[in-house]
């Protein structure tokens, strides 16, 4: 009891000790870094994984080879997208691997604060679209076309979609404009959010088993097309026109989502002190086939991250010898 | 009609306890200037209780003043002195009062009016420090419920007034040593309170209270909450500290018979008032009311009062000259055996005065109560006449 | 109004005497009394903004300026001086003890840690709590989690500390000060029955996301129930002492420290003991925002469906919390034995003092000896070689379970039919019910119910919590989540009653139980989540039955203490009246353990909401979904405003829920 309470006022007394020993002055929150930074003695990078697959492959792959060719250390941390842009400016992350395109962020962290530093392309080029699986396809083409969904909405429904056909969305972290799609097109279907990607792959492995229909928001590169083959429903045509209306008014839009090339930010402390981890970073880049590859391993075959990358790094040298330069 | 916890047996030695106590009541009498002098003390609770003390509200029955201003009167306008040595017992019933006075000596409660002085000095304008030292060290409590810490040894407990006063650990431990052995719980000093009978708990509480050496000793019903036998027990030690060291002591209890017991002096309280203060030979033989008289009816008359208030004026030169020679603080039953040993009447010789004269007569008509009725008396008188 | 229209027929055949004693009761009078108002407000309120749910005109839109505040905190918070002199040196100082502690963790290496944490637990509760704890770091190290593990741990130092810092703070200001003990008290009984999730969003407006908000979060998660419990043991302190210490002329630093607190010394124990778990399971939700360590792999695990690397991350955490929890806890039961009877007179006395320092001395020597050993060896971390993967096995168990049970079971159908059957037999109607409700009904009924059970002023803050999620704008959304809540509950509470009177009666079963019960109370929100969904599919259903599966513990226990602790002697005069079993549990246990029953429904209707809310990662949809929604997006609006109705909601139920406390003295 006794020791427990002078261990309690000893560590009060040390944050007391800490917060005078940074002293009157001002203390700048913002480029405070996590405090397990560099703590065994070496350099330690800060990646911010999201939590889908593909960025799990490439934070796999950059992790692996900063430690095991340049020597640092190297944290993850899982924040989601936009949360991750605000964390990459204060400095508590180091870099995104993957952006999906926040334009809002952007500008305001690059553009106006300077805070974050773009990193170049990722070499993979993303792209966001509502998918049915390949076995319904098959049986009904006519499917492909949105303008017969309204069709299929009956095979569609589940628990969730309250009589109509369920529109399957995963993160709520994630890049969607399925709502106002679904109005818009004036399609008889509800979007069911499965709250995580986690939650959203584990329905579609079962509608799979079951190869029941079903109708889901979806994204390219993305592993769980290797175990599920599914094709993509043709929406409406992106134009810039409807693109220049959605981001002035996201409930008026009403065609298909663009193709993204996948972005690296990073940030600009780190850019300028980040010697070869920060080179590193920049020049990483790899296809779509690369990404899968990792993807798969660690998410279907449960390899271990670490183990997935070492596999592909053993096979690949070619790809990621530039890396290095 | 108050019920009394009246025991004949347990009164039976009373004198044997009391005796010396009459010398130093005798000592008592002289002008020594008092321990504690209280004069006019109120303590009354509730909402603006400084109204009340000397106004007119205070003349209302206690449900009036409960109804009219939510206040109750605990104590009423009590003046008291406590004479050094003596134990000055304050006794009532439950609700009287008596625990809240006692607690206004060293303003545990704080009192409304009055003033309390102590060797002379003003309790109630004490600051802080004051009065702390007056805990400390002058004026030192027993509790009826003991009051000790639970998680403290005995030794510790016993210690902790010392602690408190900043003595140093080995002086201390040496000083409650030596208590734990006076109050006979040598060997025990290792154990917790938990661990004690409810008498060592109380030997435990008086030991702490005399490890300060306090100047007087404040008991709160002390012996309330323990069995009869020990209750007995722990009278005598308290009345032979009071003997042997001639500690000062205030006593509170509700027990008539451990009044008599202990006290050189009682002071019976009703109703926050103190209804009649006087030696228990006073109270006993001189009841002021009904009240005090219903109090007291059941108590053994021969053995609380004296020869002094038995004896009659010398008739004859002779009888000053003749016959056993008693102390004028022998009781009446001591009296009687002396009395029918020789047959004859016995002198009550004081300093080498006879002061009167104790025959049959004069001592029976106090065991027959007859000298507190005179009407009867005198139509028994007639009666045999 | 419904109320006092189904409250009053039985009475209306009564003769009119017995109505008459029937009003005399205050719950008649009060329903009454309730009626008539709702009867006089309720048709101006409807005429006035319609009737069914939340009018439009009594809501105020937060969201606009909730919006331009979270944009103004990130364009200033590297420029304004609240930010650089105020939040900065909190968010600095929480990260430089944190990577302190880290520091010192891996600097012990992991044989000092484990010996460290072994002769700590050996000192503080014996030897059984050094061998649990010699054996739970062993698995963390052997489940590849040493680091994550030291992480976790080092915050959960610094957050704990300041958590019983701040606790013990508030306390000794609420047990030394009626008036704030009075303010406090409120205030605290509220926020324990708030959903963790609710406590996120605050700090992520003001320091973004990472250690410091996710310590923060913690420490106002952690430290209630410390202030409570101290001031409790503060207040609770035996007067009769109190006074022996002032009479003995004690000054009030004296009588605080050498008397209050030894005194209130058990609930101190106690408070330390709950502030850590709390800290625990808020340090693993807490990954949400940043935190690290254990959680953050639950968290990483859980988006790629991978319920073994979550468990490898959750293992620790459970281990962790039984270490911490058994060390500490069984420092309490040495606490109360030396405070009543039969303690050893040897422990205490003249030896005592030089024994500990040399015992202390003997360790500091013992554990640097063992981490010279350690390091000699080169092994500050876990050694990579000595580790099990058990991921795989897990996943493949999984997937067989998975198979088997998700549908197509002959005559009870599968796993996926029962989630369907949930959703569409119980939660939809009951969703369409309450959303169909008049809002002005609800209010009434939540007044009726609130105002029977406590006092005018619990019925008041219930109502208002209420009307505020309406004002919100989040009345539907809530009345979701409230369905969601109602009908977990009600399972909840039927599985636990029926276990807990098995429990009850059958001293074997309990023991069974005990260590059962005890994981399961200790196991991560998060760590339920992934199963589920594995057997139920998506939606409101899996969310159910994990919420079910993480309040059942509680309930069982909570109950089956109540019924066990049923004073024996009236058991026996029961009994020897001939009862039957089921005569004695009806009309004895039950009606002794009537506290307890209630505080089990208040306990279930607070831990289901918690993890309904975090249902929103499943699917749950409703309140929980904008919760998280808020935290994704960096939408810090929409967070807050679900968060501050969650938050009502918790208010609510929890009010409606509890029964008004005898007054202290």
């Amino acid at each position: 009891m006794r020791k427990a309470l002078i261990t309690a006022a000893a560590i009060g007394l040390t944050t007391v000790t800490a917060v005078t020993a940074t002293g009157c002055g001002a203390a700048d929150m913002t480029k405070q870094s996590s405090p397990y930074a560099n703590a065994a003695g070496t350099k330690t990078v800060t990646l911010s994984v999201q939590s889908w697959v593909g960025a799990r492959a490439n934070a796999a792959v950059a992790t692996y080879l900063l430690e095991h060719e340049l020597g640092y250390r190297v944290d993850t941390v899982q924040v989601d997208e936009v949360p991750a842009w605000d964390a990459l400016s204060q400095g508590r992350v180091d870099a995104i691997m993957e952006d999906w395109g926040h334009p809002d962020q952007e500008k305001r962290y690059v553009t106006q604060k300077k805070t974050v530093t773009d990193g170049g392309e990722l070499g993979v080029t993303g792209h966001i679209g509502w998918w049915v699986p390949k076995y319904f396809a098959d049986a009904h083409p006519d499917v492909l076309d949105w303008k017969n969904l309204n069709k299929y909405a009956a095979q569609m429904r589940g628990p969730e979609s309250g009589g109509k056909g369920q529109l399957l969305d995963g993160s709520p972290s994630y890049v969607t404009n399925d709502k106002a799609l679904v109005k818009n097109l004036k399609l008889d279907y509800q979007v069911v959010f499965a709250g995580s990607e986690a939650a959203q792959i584990t329905q579609i492995q079962q509608y799979a088993k079951d190869k029941k229909p079903f109708l889901t928001y979806w994204y390219e590169p993305q592993w769980l097309f290797n175990e599920v083959p599914m094709v993509e429903v043709k929406l409406p045509a992106y134009t810039d026109a409807c693109a220049e209306k959605g981001t002035a008014d996201p409930a008026t839009i009403d065609c298909a989502y663009p193709t993204t090339p996948l972005k690296k930010f990073l940030n600009t402390e780190f850019t300028k002190k980040g010697g070869k981890a920060a080179r590193f970073l920049k020049n990483f880049t790899w296809t779509k086939a690369d990404q899968n590859e990792v993807a798969q391993m660690i998410a279907e075959d449960k390899l271990p991250a670490d183990k997935a990358a070492e596999r592909w790094v053993h096979k690949h040298p070619e790809v990621w010898k530039k890396w290095l330069k | 009609m108050p019920t009394v916890d009246m025991n004949a047996e347990t009164v039976n030695d009373l004198n044997d306890l009391k005796k010396p106590n009459a010398v130093g009541e005798a000592h008592g009498m002289n002008e020594a200037p008092p321990v504690f002098s209280v004069r006019n003390l109120w303590k009354v609770f509730g909402p603006k209780a400084e109204r009340v003390p000397g106004s007119d509200l205070a003349d209302l029955s206690p449900d009036e003043l409960r109804e009219k201003t939510g206040c109750t009167v605990a104590v009423r306008d009590v003046s008291f002195d406590v004479r050094p040595g003596e134990c000055f017992v304050v006794m009532g019933l439950s609700g009287s009062g008596k625990s809240t006075l006692v607690r206004c000596l060293t303003r545990l409660i704080e009192p409304t009016a009055g003033t309390i002085a102590i060797d002379g000095e003003d309790v109630r304008g004490m600051d802080k420090g004051a009065l702390r030292d007056l805990r400390r060290h002058r004026a030192a409590m027993v509790f009826q419920h003991f009051g000790l810490l639970p998680h403290r040894t005995v030794l510790d407990n016993v210690a902790y007034g010392l602690e408190i006063q900043g003595v140093g650990k080995a002086e201390r431990r040496a000083k409650a040593a030596e208590m734990v052995e006076k109050v006979g719980l040598a060997g025990m000093e290792a154990r917790r309170p938990g661990q004690l009978s409810g008498g060592q708990q109380q030997r435990v509480g008086l030991a702490r209270a005399l490890a300060a050496d306090p100047e007087v000793l404040l008991f709160d019903e002390p012996f309330s909450a323990l069995d009869p036998l020990i209750r007995r027990d722990m009278q005598e030690e308290v009345v032979r500290l009071n003997r042997d060291e001639g500690r000062t002591m205030v006593f509170i209890t509700h027990d008539l018979s451990e009044a008599l017991r202990v006290g050189d002096r009682i002071a019976l309280m009703r109703g926050g008032r103190v209804v009649q203060c006087g030696t228990p030979e006073e109270i006993v033989g001189s009841p002021a009311d009904d009240y005090v008289r219903d109090f007291v009816r059941d108590v053994p008359r021969e053995q609380v009062l004296t020869v002094r208030r038995a004896m009659r004026p010398v008739r004859s030169a002779g009888e000053a000259e003749t016959g056993a020679a008693l102390n004028p603080a022998t009781t009446v039953a001591d009296a009687i055996e002396a009395v029918a040993r020789t047959g004859a009447p016995a002198r009550v010789v004081d300093a080498g005065r006879c002061l009167g004269i104790v025959d049959f007569k004069s001592l029976l008509s106090i065991v027959a109560g007859l000298d507190r009725m005179p009407g009867r008396v005198h139509s028994l008188k007639k009666a045999v006449a | 109004m419904s109320t006092a229209t189904t409250a009053v027929p039985p009475r209306a055949v009564a003769p009119p005497g017995r109505l008459r004693t029937a009003l005399r009761r205050p719950a008649a009078r009060k329903l009454l009394l309730l009626g008539i108002v709702t009867a006089v407000l309720a048709p101006l309120a409807a005429a006035r903004w319609g009737s069914g749910a939340w009018p439009d005109a009594l809501t105020v839109d937060l969201a606009g300026p909730l919006g331009r505040a979270n944009d103004w905190i990130i364009d200033n918070r590297d420029g304004h001086w609240l930010f650089l002199y105020f939040f900065g040196h909190i968010s600095n100082a929480i990260i430089t003890s944190v990577r302190g502690v880290y520091l010192v963790l891996l600097a012990l290496g992991w044989a000092g840690v484990t010996a460290g944490a072994s002769l700590l637990a050996w000192r503080l509760a014996g030897v059984r709590a050094a061998v649990t704890a010699l054996a739970s770091f062993a698995v963390c190290g052997l489940l590849g989690m040493w680091v994550p593990t030291m992480r976790t741990l080092a915050l959960m130092i610094v957050a704990v500390a300041a958590s019983v810092a701040v606790g013990a703070l508030l306390g000794l200001a609420g047990g030394l000060s009626d008036r704030m003990f009075r303010a406090m008290r409120p205030v605290l009984d509220t926020m324990q029955a708030l959903p963790a999730f609710a406590y996120l969003l605050p700090v992520v407006l003001v320091f973004g996301i990472g250690v410091a908000p996710a310590v923060l979060a913690t420490v106002v998660y952690a430290a209630p129930p410390m202030a409570r419990l101290t001031a409790m043991g503060l207040r609770g302190t035996d007067q009769g002492v109190l006074e022996a210490v002032d009479s003995l002329g004690a000054t009030g630093r004296q009588r605080l420290l050498t008397a209050r607190l030894p005194l209130a010394r058990r609930e101190l124990l106690l408070g330390v003991n709950q502030s850590i778990m709390m800290a625990l399971s808020m340090a693993v939700i807490a990954s949400v925002i940043g935190a690290d360590g254990l959680g953050d792999r639950v968290y990483q695990a859980l988006s790629t469906v991978d319920v073994g690397s979550a468990l490898a991350a959750g293992i620790p955490i459970v281990l962790l919390a039984i270490v911490l929890d058994r060390t500490t806890a069984g420092h309490r039961s040495v606490g109360s034995r030396s405070a009543g009877l039969g303690a050893p007179p040897a422990v205490a006395g003249g030896g005592w003092a030089p024994r500990r320092t040399r015992t202390l001395t003997t360790w500091a020597v013992a554990i640097a000896a063992v981490v010279a050993l350690g390091r000699a060896a080169g092994a500050k971390s876990w050694p990579d070689h000595w580790t099990v993967a058990i991921a795989t096995p897990v996943n493949t168990a999984k997937d067989w379970m998975v198979d088997h049970l998700y549908s197509g079971i002959p005559g009870i159908g599968g796993t996926a039919d029962w989630a369907a059957h949930y959703t569409g037999w119980v939660l939809d109607p009951l969703r369409d019910g309450l959303q169909g409700l008049p809002w002005w009904g609800a209010l009434a009924l939540v007044a009726a119910l609130a105002w029977m059970i406590g006092t005018w002023r619990t019925a008041l803050t219930a109502t208002l919590s209420l009307a505020a999620i309406g004002v919100l704008g989040r009345w539907n959304v809530a009345m979701d989540t409230l369905s969601q809540v109602l009908a977990a509950v009600a399972v909840t509470l039927v599985a636990g009653f029926a276990i807990a009177v098995v429990a009850a009666r059958s001293p074997r079963v309990d023991r069974l139980l005990r260590p059962v019960l005890d994981v399961f109370q200790t196991m991560p929100q998060f760590v339920y989540l992934i199963p589920v969904v594995a057997l139920f599919g998506i939606g409101r259903a899996p969310a159910a039955a994990a919420a079910i599966v993480y309040a059942l513990p509680a309930v069982v226990r909570i109950v089956s203490q109540g019924l066990r602790q049923a004073d024996p002697a009236a058991l026996e005069s029961a009994r020897s009246l001939g009862a039957t079993g089921g005569q004695q549990l009806r009309q004895v246990q039950f009606p002794l353990a009537r506290a307890e029953l209630l505080l089990a429904v208040n306990q279930a209707v607070v831990l289901v909401l918690s993890v309904v809310i975090i249902g929103g990662l499943v699917g749950g949809g409703a309140l929980g979904y904008e919760v998280v929604f808020g935290l994704a997006q960096g939408d810090l609006a929409t967070g807050l405003m679900a968060g501050t109705a969650i938050a009502c909601l918790g208010l609510m139920l929890d009010r409606v829920t509890q029964p008004t406390k005898p007054k202290e003295g």
